[in-house]
């Protein structure tokens, strides 16, 4: 390891550290945020696995953030099992998910696989409102727990395994061979990677951490329905952030959770009427004029200045 | 000679259109074999069909011993058949040493599992080919005729037993060609038994130890380059066009 | 049985609007292959302005449409000229995020000049139907249904037979094929894009008539939409025409049969299967 690379794993490990102890000097108001900031943060890192490493927009990473909210609120409410076997219960549907449909689901390419996934989470939503167990198109409520800190320190656990999980796929096997999928996927086959398997792992991967995250939402918040948990909206929101922040690396997507996160909270407080304006604005800006992330920025600022942003503008137009 | 690699009878249809037909002919262990035709002759379909992006529509493949018509691309890959693309595909936005890196992560066997490992025989192989000193850019910024060399390198990096390679010579000037079968040479010296798809028809006579020529998906001549060159069906069927 | 006659009667009326809402998205899809998630919401835009036109100008919701049509249609046209060709080249994750983004700021603007009310566009013979036997078709979805077969039609021909929808089918195969028939591609992809949205005007004119719209109808609709492209395929107007009516009769036997939460489930469900059964879409189209 280089000083630098030292440097950067100090500076982080630090990072988390004043981030652990935020709930412990901090008013309910920032703790409340933190959790949806942290929390968000992971749904992103988690598309980030199958859309941004290998290459796979999926709209139905929703369907997994319903399957982990579900399956925790239906072992808590039905069957009366603690919180730590919801979570994995809802982990197992997600990864079963990702196994029965992943395998067809991942053939299509491009816009397509897209709008599939999309058609996914509507159809899981659909079909989660007429089961009984799952309190039909009504909901679940879940028994309170009130413990803020708790949450926030789950939720900063998890985002940091997720975290370490991707920096670990940039340095395996495996990660290369999602890479190298999303790169040229008849190229990776033809070097002898296994593209199905490949694929379908990360999809279940990356539907293991957005599953959680769901479960620790549901808790935390004590009620569900079928609308907020398999809420589309969410689904954008994990990508926009994911690619704001630079799709394809280990930090980016946080970077984008936690300013996008903050940006609109600032707006919503001062502003009201405005955030959801500027939500919308920003992405199309970000779009048009930073169209590999901040990430991306923050590497080629340095060396093209505004020019960058002139070249982003030229090489995509027409 | 024992053969490493059969093809026998092997057809492809696309929606119709016969791509290749009833092709059977043998690589023999340590052989070039250089594969020529017109345009639309089926030669990059043959590739396919043999490194397994394409099935067969009927016909059998079989590589040292092992019918492999049905296998996935990527079981073949691991087998021992690496392969290079006329099309140009390289991990675009990963460096070159990472794009040869791939080969060697997974490839022949079930590839090398540490990445440092990985990365120091991706290094060796673009050594091999002249690439050494464009390790750390990314593979989208090379130029025309040094992709053709990534092309080569990432196949090597999958140490392979049977190595394909469509047109890796499309568009290199005489000096670069003449590098390319120096390295083609040497790698066949290594042990790997070599199927050439080529326009050059100069360069390919010279470095071919046999000559298949396709036109229209069939088979029209299989022999010594010499004795194939002056067949009057290949020369009506390829050459005599360029000569009218 | 008289009520699966009526079913199927609602049913096909219902899939001849859902023709013409998709038909701006496969075009805009088919062509400059940027899949508009804004579509839904400009079908909203085109409900709100023949609310305002009939609600305040007095002007028939039908006899406005081309009214519609035309100003959505520029709307369109500088949208697709001022910004979106600023990222046609752009990878495609990028197109969907910046169309996303459109719709957010869409939604939110009308939410604040039209505010979160549903509204309907009553005119008088709102309520009236032609009976046939028992069975009775409403008045309003059948004239509905007729404007949207004329629409398809009318685009199919125009794409057929004109020499810009001649070139507008050219760049669907190639992006720069315009330039061989003399059209700028910035022109003309503008020009697509505008059609595009005019429709989506055209539709959100009738969508009106038959239900009741509010700021925030656009993301279902696209949904939609999107399920009637994948079924009928995005080169064909006829196909979108199929693929509005399947959708339309699935919707409404899936109701009635089925039980009306089920609705959704049935119009995407079908849209998964025709992806799984045919991965690279009904007509072996790839992005």
């Amino acid at each position: 390891m280089t000083a630098s690379r030292l440097g950067v794993a100090v500076a982080i490990v630090a990072v988390v550290a004043v981030l652990a102890t935020v709930p412990l000097f901090s008013s309910d108001v920032i703790v409340q945020f933190g959790i949806n900031a942290l929390l968000l943060a992971v749904l992103a890192q988690g598309w980030n696995i199958i859309g941004g490493y290998t290459g796979y927009a999926s709209f139905g990473n929703s369907v997994f953030y319903g399957l982990g909210s579900y399956g925790v609120a239906i072992a808590m409410v039905q069957w009366n099992l603690p919180f730590a076997v919801g979570m994995i219960f809802g982990a197992g549907l997600a990864v079963a998910f990702a196994f029965l449909l992943g395998v067809p689901v991942l053939r299509l390419k491009g816009h397509y696989f897209a709008i599939a996934t999309l058609g996914l989470a509507q159809v899981m939503s659909a079909i989660v409102s007429n089961i009984g167990i799952a309190g039909q198109n009504i909901g679940l409520v879940l028994p309170p727990l009130n413990n803020d800190h708790l949450f926030y320190e789950l939720s900063l656990g998890l985002l940091v395994i997720a975290t370490l999980t991707v920096f670990w796929l940039t340095r395996s096997r495996f990660g290369f061979g999602l890479i190298a999928i999303r790169e040229n996927e008849e190229g990776a086959a033809v070097m002898g990677v296994n593209t199905t398997l490949y694929k379908v792992l990360a999809f279940a991967l990356s539907g293991v951490f957005t599953a959680l995250a769901g479960g620790i939402h549901a808790y935390w918040i004590t009620f569900l329905d079928p609308d907020s948990a398999f809420d589309i909206s969410l689904n954008v929101k994990m990508i926009i952030m994911a690619v704001f922040g630079g799709p394809g690396t280990v930090l980016g997507p946080v970077l984008g959770a936690f300013v996008l996160s903050a940006v609109s909270e600032i707006l919503s407080s001062k502003v009201t009427n405005l955030a959801g304006l500027f939500f919308g604005a920003v992405v199309v800006a970000a779009v048009v004029l930073m169209p590999r992330g901040v990430a991306d920025v923050m590497r080629q600022f340095r060396t093209a200045g505004w020019r960058y942003f002139v070249e982003n503008l030229r090489a995509h137009r027409i | 000679m024992s053969a490493i690699l059969e093809v026998t009878n092997v057809t492809r249809r696309f929606a119709g259109l016969v791509a290749v037909s009833d092709i059977s002919f043998t690589l023999g262990q340590g052989e070039i074999l250089g594969v020529i035709g017109p345009n639309g002759a089926g030669k990059t379909t043959l590739v396919s069909l043999i490194s397994g992006t394409l099935r067969p529509t009927s016909g059998d493949i079989v590589f040292e011993g092992m019918r492999i018509t049905g296998l996935a691309a990527y079981r073949r890959a691991r087998l021992g058949i690496g392969r290079t693309f006329q099309i140009m595909r390289p991990f675009p936005g990963l460096s070159v040493l990472d794009n040869v890196a791939v080969g060697a992560l997974f490839g022949h066997g079930s590839g090398e599992s540490d990445l440092a490992k990985a990365r120091d025989k991706a290094r060796t192989q673009l050594e091999f080919v002249g690439l050494g000193k464009f390790a750390s850019q990314r593979a989208e910024e090379l130029g025309g005729p040094n992709r053709k060399r990534l092309e080569l390198a990432k196949a090597l990096a999958m140490q392979p037993k049977v190595l394909l390679c469509d047109e890796v010579m499309a568009g290199l000037n005489l000096v670069e060609i003449d590098e390319v079968i120096d390295v083609l040479r040497k790698i066949r010296e290594s042990g790997i038994s070599i199927l050439v798809i080529e326009h050059v028809i100069k360069a390919i006579k010279r470095l071919s130890d046999r000559l298949l020529v396709l036109h229209h998906g069939d088979k029209i001549a299989d022999g010594q380059p010499d004795a194939v060159l002056s067949n009057s069906k290949v020369i009506e069927a390829y050459l005599g066009r360029r000569r009218a | 049985m008289d009520l699966l006659a009526q079913v199927l009667i609602n049913g096909v009326l219902l899939g001849g609007l859902y023709a013409v809402m998709a038909l701006g998205l496969a075009l805009v899809w088919g062509v400059l292959n940027i899949v508009n998630l804004a579509h839904g919401a400009f079908i909203m835009l085109g409900a709100y302005l023949a609310w305002h036109l009939y609600t305040y100008l007095g002007i028939d919701p039908f006899l406005g449409l081309p009214l519609t049509a035309i100003i959505m249609f520029c709307v369109g046209y500088a949208l697709q000229r001022g910004l979106l060709n600023l990222v046609v080249r752009a990878p495609m994750f990028n197109t969907l995020l910046i169309t996303f983004g459109l719709e957010v700021v869409l939604t939110y603007l009308a939410q604040l000049a039209f505010s979160a009310d549903f509204r309907t566009i009553n005119p008088p013979y709102a309520g009236n139907g032609i009976a046939l036997g028992p069975l009775v078709v409403p008045l309003a979805r059948l004239m509905a249904f007729g404007v949207a077969a004329v629409l398809t039609v009318g685009v199919w021909i125009f794409l057929l037979r004109t020499r810009l929808g001649r070139a507008i089918r050219a760049t669907a195969q190639n992006l720069v094929a315009a330039r061989l028939y003399g059209v700028e591609p910035r022109h003309l992809y503008a020009v697509t894009f505008g059609i595009g949205i005019g429709l989506a005007g055209a539709a959100g004119s009738l969508y009106g008539t038959v239900s009741q719209i509010n700021p925030y109808i656009g993301a279902t609709l696209t949904a939609k939409c999107f399920a009637i492209s994948i079924i009928g395929g995005l080169d064909n107007p006829l196909g979108v025409l199929v693929g509005g009516l399947v959708l339309g009769l699935i919707e409404s036997l899936t109701v009635l049969y089925v039980g009306a939460t089920f609705g959704d489930v049935a119009s995407f469900g079908i849209l998964v299967l025709v992806l799984i059964v045919r991965p690279s879409g009904l007509l072996g189209k790839t992005a």
